[in-house]
């Protein structure tokens, strides 16, 4: 990171955009760590905090995942996503207003949304804990955050569009259909019984597969190939992947309802779309996997990022089949695989982006090059503790379960060795995302001079004196 | 891809296939679901769930129970689901047809609740549940904001629904713990949770073999439905005439007079519950 990067009018033409999308970003994540700490440190010990009804941990683990989603995922992926359709389309973003103030809006609504989730507004939805009142400002503001990068594909120099093009505009639009549908068919007029699941679950997938995934991967398609200066390998089917991910995607969120009351072909038709998936997955393998071989902070976060997003293919193949699902149905394992897909793959894809723009944008190097390796260092360990930790204790959680003499109540004590080393990795994690935090603010303060802004200047300073 | 249109038709295309198929084609299947008449019982199933129930499930879904338990019985077989008393026949669709916020959960910290109110060989009744609320209990928290803890009067007699806690719980002399409203009524939710009734598609298939062990319980010997077999998963494939004994079933779709239960007849009553 000592090497002066490059710095083009492009980036700092919409420098303030990105600071604001990225600040309020990085805000979240440091907000869904402490989170995520209580959470882990109820699920360990359960008494915790069980005397205030704003923590009970139904609402905590809501408050922890949409802080974690909403307010770091889609700040931090949006702001990544219009940086590089801005660079793709040679010019500054236009219509940065729009951005600018849907920001703000979006960030009103995930503040709604945690502040609902405390106070009980809960859906009882995974990765659905938005309030009715909270979709439709998310709905409304995504979509002026969307508007520059928008114009900036349609506004595209070349007329032809690369792999990040695809990947950054699907994620701009698929987002503001998929909340609305939910928002329709569960709330305005909500369908009956397990009806309702059934929708939620098909959304979670789309969220993960057809909004969050695009963005992280529109990030390393462009991120990549620029560290490494390497045409991409087998670059022509990266469009056979993407129209993979985008058609077999939204249809692999069967595989929670295994054996639930819900219709057979769901599930079924889950394990088909997870191994079709895995065609997508190679492909983006063999695109990228030049991005493993480069040194950069940057590409080894994008590296390992992209290792979880394999692995996390694969597992939820496994996983996808009756036999399995049978030991990992309703135990941690479930927890693990969000994590190894949330952290492990989305985040740390973002975070390698974000190392990589963030001197660009602001024409200066990083603050810190200590906090920098220390942020790596933390992250990495800190994720495989937690997914280790969770793997271990769900295979107790499971053969327990299966047991049926073993009470429920044992077996949550049972995993509490487990559970700590959770503990700890949240800790960590959360200790390297304050050190990535006061790196990102310690950097961008630098350039946007905030040290000494007019209205804390002595009074005398700013008084006009007429003689 | 030059053409941004053909993108967008294709991004559409790729989104409204997945929102046709899994959004749309369950709606098609399972919408106009019907409460399952039964003569015998001269009753629809499910029943309608009392308006204190109803109050106790908002309370169950604004404090997050769905964090912890599930609220879905899996077959038989599948999972020790059944061998722990949670139910003898696995959830299907209709039994959650009149339930506004179905809570189905996705993770057993605790103790799946579908059956909560009917569970073998004892169901908690609503003290249990409110002493459990309290107190707390191995893994789960003890949730003491939904209680009052408030002098008796001086000469009063202690309220009727006070909780008569032992030990260490007990209250200070002249003092009494009473549930509140929200806590009346999350016990009137759980233990209103029970599905007596077998639906057709119901019907335990491990029980299609060695049927006298199922047997044991005072429910009428009823042959497992061919469409048992399958019907977990599929309860509508034949529908609108659900499969029974192979004869099409009355679906009326509210309740319907006794006089109409003849829409079916010679057909095998189906399995009935213990109550």
């Amino acid at each position: 990171m000592s090497n002066k990067p490059e710095y083009t009018p492009v980036d700092s033409a919409s420098s303030c955009t990105l600071l604001f999308l990225l600040a309020s970003a990085l805000g979240w994540l440091v907000i869904g760590g402490v989170l995520a700490i209580v959470a882990a440190l109820q699920l360990h010990s359960p008494a915790f905090l069980a005397h205030c009804p704003v923590f009970t941990y139904g609402r905590v683990t809501v408050m922890a995942e949409t802080s974690f989603v909403y307010g770091w995922l889609a700040n931090a992926g949006l702001a990544l996503v219009l940086w590089v359709l801005g660079r793709l389309a040679g010019e500054p973003l236009r219509a940065q207003n729009w951005a600018l103030g849907g920001t703000l809006f979006w960030n009103v609504g995930v503040t709604a949304a945690v502040v609902g989730a405390a106070c009980g507004e809960l859906t009882g939805f995974s990765l659905l804990g938005l309030p009715k009142f909270v979709q439709l400002i998310l709905f409304a503001s995504y979509i002026a955050i969307a508007i520059p990068g928008l114009l900036a594909w349609t506004g595209r120099l070349r007329q032809v569009s690369f792999a990040s093009h695809w990947y950054g505009a699907a994620a701009l639009f698929i987002f503001p259909w998929l909340i609305s549908i939910v928002h329709v068919m569960l709330f305005a007029v909500p369908v009956r019984g397990v009806l309702q699941p059934i929708i939620a679950g098909w959304y979670a997938q789309c969220a993960w597969t057809l909004w969050i995934a695009p963005l992280f991967l529109c990030v390393a398609y462009y991120v990549v190939p620029k560290v490494t200066g390497k045409t991409m390998p087998s670059y022509e089917f990266a469009s056979l992947g993407f129209w993979t991910l985008l058609f077999v995607g939204g249809l692999t969120g069967g595989r929670h309802l295994i054996g639930g009351p819900v219709p057979a072909w769901i599930p079924s038709l889950a394990v088909v779309s997870c191994a079709l998936l895995l065609f997508h997955t190679l492909i983006v393998f063999l695109n990228l996997k030049g991005g493993v071989c480069g040194g950069t902070v940057a590409t080894r976060f994008i590296s390992f990022g992209l290792a979880a997003y394999i692995l996390g293919a694969l597992v939820d193949v496994v996983t996808s089949f009756h036999g399995i699902a049978l030991h990992t149905q309703f135990t941690l394992f479930d927890e693990a695989q969000k994590q190894l897909a949330l952290y492990g793959a989305a985040t740390t894809v973002l975070f390698g982006g974000i190392y990589f723009a963030l001197p660009r944008i602001t024409g200066k190097a990083w603050f810190s090059g200590a906090l920098v390796k220390a942020h790596l260092t933390l992250t990495l360990a800190g994720i495989l503790l937690l997914l280790v930790s969770l793997v271990l204790a769900s295979v107790t959680q499971s053969q327990e379960l299966l047991d049926k003499n073993i009470p429920l109540g044992d077996i949550a004590g049972h995993m509490q060795v487990w559970l700590s080393g959770a503990i700890v990795a949240q800790v960590i994690l959360l200790l390297g995302n304050v050190a990535f935090t006061a790196n990102f603010y310690l950097t961008s303060c630098r350039i946007l001079n905030i040290s000494a802004p007019a209205w804390f200047a002595t009074p005398a300073a700013t008084e006009t004196h007429v003689s | 891809m030059k053409n941004n249109f053909l993108y967008f038709l294709g991004v559409f295309a790729a989104l409204g296939i997945s929102w046709a198929g899994i959004v749309l084609g369950s709606n098609a299947q399972l919408g106009n679901l019907a409460p399952y008449y039964d003569d015998n019982e001269q009753a629809t199933f499910p029943s309608w769930m009392a308006g204190q129930a109803a109050r106790g499930q908002l309370v169950y879904k604004d404090l997050g129970c769905v964090a912890c338990h599930t609220q879905q019985v899996r077959r038989p077989g599948f999972g020790s689901d059944q061998e722990r008393g949670w139910g003898d026949r696995q959830s299907v669709a209709r039994d959650y047809i009149y339930q506004p916020f179905p809570q189905l959960g996705s993770a057993r910290i605790g103790p799946d609740l579908a059956n909560l109110g009917d569970r073998k060989p004892s169901a908690p009744d609503a003290d249990d549940i409110l002493h459990l609320l309290y107190t707390g209990g191995k893994g789960m928290p003890s949730y003491r904001f939904l209680f009052e803890k408030r002098k008796v009067g001086v000469g009063a007699q202690p309220a009727l629904d006070a909780l008569s806690l032992t030990g260490s719980q007990k209250p200070a002399e002249g003092w009494e713990v009473v549930p509140t409203n929200r806590a009346t009524a999350l016990a009137a939710y759980l233990v209103s949770l029970k599905n007596p009734y077998t639906f057709p598609e119901a019907a335990p298939v491990a029980a299609a073999k060695d049927d006298e062990v199922k047997n044991m319980n005072p429910a009428a010997p009823n042959p497992p439905p061919k469409a048992g077999i399958d019907a977990n998963a599929e309860p509508d494939k034949t529908s609108p005439a659900m499969v029974a004994g192979g004869t099409p079933m009355a679906s009326p779709p509210t309740p319907a007079p006794a006089g109409q239960a003849a829409a079916s007849p010679g057909a095998p009553a189906p399995q009935q519950g213990t109550k």
